[in-house]
């Protein structure tokens, strides 16, 4: 029996069903639970606040949703375009445009989108918030891909959980500020903050975590400058 | 177009209980993770023969466990949901659970420490690790606190959300036995 630390340290069985894949996928995508029950209903979609937030404030035009399980707002997003990075998606949504790195979309879609919404992306999980030393990814890295794929005037839409950002010191730093301060210096990439929403658990002696799990309780909504 | 009808979020938490046992079928069963033979090895060396577990994520530890915490030598606890806790709150409920039993086993995800924000009136190292360590030292310090945890950045491929990542032993001053 080896004793493993890491991931990588044994090699994952080969994936040989499509069983395995969309088991790994599901686990950690819940918004696609929306898109399966919506697809039981022939008139109505299930959404969430969030969602009802993102789709009240989208720009007229053609809108991006990026490793989010989009296809559930198919329906009610017109000009929708779906990008995931796990093929297994092509196989229940023959339309999703399936990419291997996020260099890959502003070459597929160069300066396209009016709207771009990246929802608790787990591909996102585990960046730093900026470029570091220890060459872990940051999402200002990811956002300037991003930003390739995107119309001046673009709104772009990005929530996360703050419990899956590495290398921050939790018990020292004021989450808030730490969360708010980058949203602010995203203005140096191009990015102008219109709204946020950063919430935390309410201090009562309880076993749950931050608010919203599924969309992540760090909420930010940007326009791109024109 | 569609009617829409807004849902509450779905729960975050839905496969955590079987989280590692699916986490073990991407795997061909011919491993095991170092901290959970730490646990298993850590109660068999020092001699613990009636663990009370509290676990949420099942670990399937092949430990000597009781179900009456009464009845327990050592308290060991895996359970995240204590992680989640506020800082003041874990340290209520460790100093809680060391009424009970002389010897605790509790393990911390780090990604949830201090859930809610809430600031100390001193300082701490830089390093959330050994933060974590300074803070339970500063806060229990009528009982003797071990880390056994490996420090290392965490990129969530550590398996953290099957076991969590920092480990300690911790018992009351003079209650060795």
């Amino acid at each position: 029996m080896k004793l493993i630390e890491h991931f990588d340290d044994y090699k994952m069985t080969p994936s040989n069903s499509q069983k395995h894949d969309y088991l790994r996928y599901r686990m950690g995508r819940l918004k696609h639970n929306y898109w399966l029950k919506s697809r039981k209903s022939s008139d109505t979609v299930y959404i969430d606040e969030y969602d009802k937030f993102i789709i009240d404030n989208l720009n007229p035009g053609k809108t991006c949703y990026f490793g989010s399980a989009g296809y559930y707002v198919e329906d009610i997003v017109q000009d929708l375009t779906v990008i995931e990075m796990h093929k297994i998606v092509k196989t229940f949504y023959p339309r999703a445009v399936i990419v291997q790195n996020r260099t890959e979309i502003g070459y597929l879609f160069p300066n396209t989108f009016d709207n771009f919404v990246v929802v608790n992306n787990r591909a996102d999980m585990w960046s730093t918030l900026y470029p570091n030393a220890d060459g872990i990814p940051s999402i200002t890295e990811h956002f300037n891909y991003y930003i390739k794929s995107m119309r001046p005037g673009c709104n772009f839409f990005y929530s996360f959980r703050d419990t899956q950002i590495p290398n921050w010191n939790r018990i020292k730093v004021n989450h808030y500020d730490y969360f708010y301060n980058f949203a602010k210096d995203c203005k140096d990439i191009g990015l102008n903050l219109q709204w946020h929403s950063i919430q935390f658990h309410n201090g009562s002696c309880s076993m749950v975590e931050n608010p919203d799990t599924t969309n992540g309780n760090i909420k930010f909504l940007f326009k791109l400058e024109c | 177009m569609k009617n829409i009808e807004i849902v509450k979020p779905s729960d975050a938490y839905k496969w955590a209980k079987n989280f590692k046992r699916i986490q073990d079928k991407f795997y061909d069963g011919k491993y095991k993770l170092r901290r959970l033979q730490q646990i298993e090895d850590f109660v068999k060396l020092n001699g613990f023969s009636s663990v009370y577990h509290i676990e949420e994520t099942f670990l399937d530890l092949d430990i000597p466990k009781v179900n009456d915490i009464a009845n327990s030598d050592l308290i060991l606890v895996t359970h995240q949901g204590y992680s989640r806790y506020p800082l003041v709150d874990i340290i209520k409920q460790i100093k809680n659970w060391l009424t009970t039993s002389k010897h605790l086993y509790f393990c911390l995800n780090r990604h949830y420490i201090n859930i809610d924000n809430a600031r100390l009136n001193y300082d701490v190292p830089d390093d959330l690790q050994q933060a974590i360590t300074f803070w339970l030292n500063t806060e229990l310090n009528d009982c003797v606190v071990v880390d056994m945890s490996r420090n290392y950045i965490d990129l969530g491929k550590n398996f953290t959300w099957s076991c969590p990542d920092r480990h300690y032993y911790i018992r009351r001053v003079n209650e060795v036995n």
